[in-house]
């Protein structure tokens, strides 16, 4: 374990997790995501890859009520298709007083283990939509991860959210460190590096010596 | 190339045949630093010397370094999002003030909540006897004396078991059978030291399943502690056990060194770590503990 202090510097990359491209907060009436492609990014299959990694964990931290599914395989002539449920109004409205309570409130009726999870063996294929659901699907194949979170932004109609002027001075604080890092990374290298080089000359300078020394006798 | 070296060589010359070494300087006695007598600097250096046998550890301030669990939670799921749960764990790091020298801690425990339940146990007792019968009824893939030893040695690379205990009427013929070699790289040789030599088995048998081992290791101790599919109750049972144990274990071994838990980290297979502060509440009031238990 790396002692706290050296760990808050690698917390403060959180800020990454909170805020950038994906920090956005649904319209109550999406009940959860699905999303399917390939395990290997060949065939287009490498936009949604980003999608993932890049923008789904801010969308998770801003909805952690949404589940959010991702079922890879290993087919990559097959497609690439992010579906979103929607509820319909009737659903949405009957608990208008908590709507983010609401939200799960679909999935609770089966147990756990027999809900639809991530995988990365074709387990769970996007479900059809339940009574009184409505499904969008965004074909993501051949697609930059920028666009599918645009087009994903605008289908679902989400509110995106900016970083407050705390959290940007953070944000910079956090910058500057990575710069002074590179600075004193380069000095460190230069200092090393100028180390070798005299042990590298000593060594050679003793090794004539001893030549010298040897064809002397 | 050869100028260089020419030069490195009447260089090298030079610096061989240096100035003969100082004799040793004697320093006139009332010049030398006078050794510290008194009482106060002879137990500062004691303690500075037991703070050298100690681990290093630095102890969280607690200004926005300290998480609450369901806090914590958010941000572990954020960051394990679209992993089939199978494959991600929480897991706990919990930091130990200790001697470097000293006993360590080392335990099994049973969570309320199974992290996950794949253990399979042998055991080795002697044919035909109430033991070998209650192995038997208890569920163990694997039982007997001789039969299991040629079974170790025969398929050593693929034992059926992951879990051995012994009776301890079998404890000699397993010391003369010579299987040390094969087990102990393994982590399966039984003895009284890893609690696995036992006058009973059917009740070490109940102990064993769904139970998890830990040992202290560099001053931290870590285990998994719960799945990602957990809900924060689940995992705050699940962790308060962990933590009620090893001070248990602290407890037990006061006698012969003190140590004491300096931070608790929440962790996850692919996720930051988090101190936690010992809270529940999520700090953002939108956020309720049940939604920290969909589906993943």
């Amino acid at each position: 374990m790396v002692n706290p202090g050296k760990r808050m510097n690698i917390l403060k990359t959180l800020l990454n997790l909170r805020h950038g491209p994906g920090a956005a907060i649904l319209p109550p009436e999406i009940s959860r995501l699905h999303m399917d492609f390939a395990l290997r990014w060949n065939d287009g299959h490498m936009g949604p890859r980003k999608f993932w990694k890049t923008c789904l964990p801010r969308l998770k931290f801003w909805n952690p009520a949404v589940p959010m599914i991702i079922n890879r395989s290993s087919n990559n002539a097959g497609p690439a298709t992010l579906s979103i449920y929607f509820r319909q109004a009737a659903a949405a409205a009957a608990g208008p007083t908590t709507p983010a309570g609401s939200a799960p409130k679909v999935n609770f009726i089966t147990p756990l283990a027999q809900q639809p999870h991530s995988s990365t063996a074709n387990e769970c294929p996007a479900p059809p939509p339940e009574e009184g659901e409505r499904v969008v699907t965004i074909e993501m194949k051949h697609q930059h991860s920028d666009a599918i979170l645009q087009d994903f932004l605008q289908k679902t109609g989400a509110t995106v959210l900016q970083p407050s002027p705390d959290e940007l001075n953070e944000m910079r604080q956090a910058e500057d460190l990575k710069d002074r890092a590179a600075i004193d990374r380069s000095i460190m290298k230069k200092y090393i590096d100028d180390k070798r080089a005299e042990e590298r000359l000593l060594a050679r300078a003793r090794e004539e010596a001893e030549a010298i020394r040897l064809a002397n006798q | 190339m050869a100028s260089t070296s020419q030069f490195l060589a009447s260089l090298a010359r030079l610096s061989i045949s240096s100035a003969p070494r100082p004799a040793a300087s004697s320093i006139p006695r009332f010049l030398a630093p006078s050794r510290g007598k008194g009482k106060k600097e002879k137990l500062k250096r004691k303690r500075r010397q037991q703070r050298f046998k100690e681990y290093k550890y630095a102890v969280p301030t607690g200004n926005g370094e300290q998480f609450s669990l369901c806090d914590a939670m958010r941000y572990l799921r954020a960051a394990e999002v679209g992993r089939p749960p199978s494959s991600v764990t929480y897991e706990v790091a919990l930091k130990v003030r200790t001697i470097k020298n000293g006993p360590v801690i080392r335990n099994r425990i049973r969570f309320p909540y199974p992290v996950k339940n794949d253990t399979r146990i042998g055991v080795i007792c002697p044919e035909g006897s109430n033991a070998m019968h209650d192995a038997r009824t208890g569920g163990a893939v694997a039982f007997g004396e001789q039969s299991m030893f040629d079974l170790i040695k025969k398929n050593a690379n693929n034992l059926p078991f992951n879990r051995l205990i012994c009776h301890t009427d079998s404890v000699s013929a397993l010391n003369k059978a010579g299987l040390g070699r094969v087990l102990g790289p393994k982590g399966l040789m039984p003895s009284l030291k890893t609690n696995t030599i036992t006058k009973s088995v059917k009740t070490m048998m109940h102990e064993m399943v769904g139970a998890e081992t830990y040992r202290e290791k560099i001053g931290v101790i870590r285990i998994p502690i719960g799945n990602i599919q957990f809900s924060p109750k689940q995992l705050s049972e699940n962790v308060k056990t962990f933590i009620e144990s090893i001070k248990a274990d602290i407890s037990r071994m006061e006698d012969r060194v003190d140590k004491d838990i300096i931070e608790v980290v929440l962790t996850s297979t692919n996720g930051p770590g988090f101190t936690l502060n010992g809270g529940f509440l999520p700090t953002d009031e939108k956020v309720d503990p049940a939604h920290l238990a969909t589906a993943m």
